[in-house]
């Protein structure tokens, strides 16, 4: 992998089982101080057991200019919710 | 005041507490002084990390020594003369080089101590070591990384790691004239000279540095309260406000 001061995406994982969460952003030059740097930034207090880290230019995200097209159609189907469905009485947690 | 430690152990214990809240007094130094945020933040943790680990260490002492005075008290209360720091953490944050070669030679050293003391008759030693160990594992291996990115970094990291290596080495020297205090706690005082050899080999021939030349050089002993001219201005920053403000609550 190649070098240089870069940006790198922190994700934590506080327990075994629980999904990682983003907690921010670093700088490193590479892979191993980055997994340091993560570690001196954002686990000070306890709060992981685990962390991911991940060069922010190898994250891809949805172009905020096309926002309209990619999530406003969503808003009126409201068949995509499974919410025309008789759930049982014994049924509790859904 | 005067204060001295009657006790053997805390005789020998009083030179680690003092070491490591001096060495965390350096660091401390380096707070918003960092070369980048990351490191900053990271060499603040350290010193934190430094300052417990000294006051565990003072708070024994201050059992073994029934309670004649308070950890506080031997922090802000005593000169020069009266610390047993090594002399290797008092020297300066000349550069980034310094801050890395010292915190590395601190870090294999008192790594070696603390590993026989989890062996020490006396519970609450073995168990304070078992606890220090992973911070000083982590600290170690923050210091080795360092040492080998500046070392074989560019020609101009390298220059400046090699002098701090080239004007540190002399106080190391005294770290391994084991007296009669010393190898009464340690398990095996020429074990940890051993362990030190190999590591630095090895680790200075990772990171392309030269090994300094050894001599004696005949430099008075921290053991019996000797230090460089740099303890005397870290104490006077460091006990100004006590000394001056003796009621002063926080």
């Amino acid at each position: 992998m190649e070098k240089g001061d870069r940006v790198w995406e922190v994700f934590i994982q506080k327990k075994s089982g629980l999904a990682f969460k983003h907690v921010g952003s670093i700088h490193a030059y590479d892979k191993k101080m980055a997994v340091q740097n993560a570690r001196d930034l954002y686990t000070r207090r306890g709060e992981g057991r685990e962390i991911w880290v991940v060069p922010a230019e190898a994250i891809v995200s949805t172009p905020l200019d096309q926002a309209d097209a990619f999530y406003d159609p969503s808003e009126d189907k409201v068949y995509r919710h499974p919410t025309f469905y008789e759930i049982p009485k014994e049924v509790k947690n859904i | 005041m005067s204060i001295t430690i009657k006790n053997e152990l805390a005789q020998f214990l009083i030179r680690l507490a003092d070491s490591e809240i001096i060495l965390g007094q350096r660091l401390a130094e380096m707070c918003s002084k960092g070369p980048f945020l990351e490191e900053d933040i990271a060499l603040s943790n350290l010193a934190l990390d430094l300052f417990g680990r000294g006051e565990e260490l003072l708070k024994i002492i201050a059992d073994l020594e029934d309670n004649a005075y308070t950890p506080d008290d031997y922090t802000f209360r005593r000169n020069e003369r009266e610390y047993f720091s090594y002399k290797i953490v008092e020297q300066p944050n000349n550069d980034f080089a310094w801050v890395i070669a010292r915190q590395y030679f601190h870090d294999v050293y008192v790594r070696e101590i603390f590993r026989q003391l989890l062996n020490h008759s006396d519970q609450q030693i073995a168990g304070l070591s078992e606890k220090v160990l992973k911070e000083i594992d982590y600290s170690y291996l923050h210091a080795r990384d360092w040492m080998v990115r500046l070392g074989i970094g560019t020609e101009e990291s390298n220059s400046r790691l090699q002098k701090a290596v080239d004007s540190l080495w002399k106080y190391s020297e005294e770290l391994f004239a084991f007296d009669q205090i010393d190898t009464n706690v340690l398990d095996d005082s020429d074990q940890i000279k051993t362990v030190w050899d190999n590591e630095i080999d090895q680790v200075f021939s990772e990171a392309n540095l030269e090994k300094p030349e050894e001599f004696k050089r005949h430099i008075l002993d921290f053991r019996q309260g000797f230090h460089s001219e740099y303890l005397g201005m870290i104490l006077a920053d460091m006990q100004y406000l006590p000394r001056a403000y003796p009621d002063a609550q926080w």
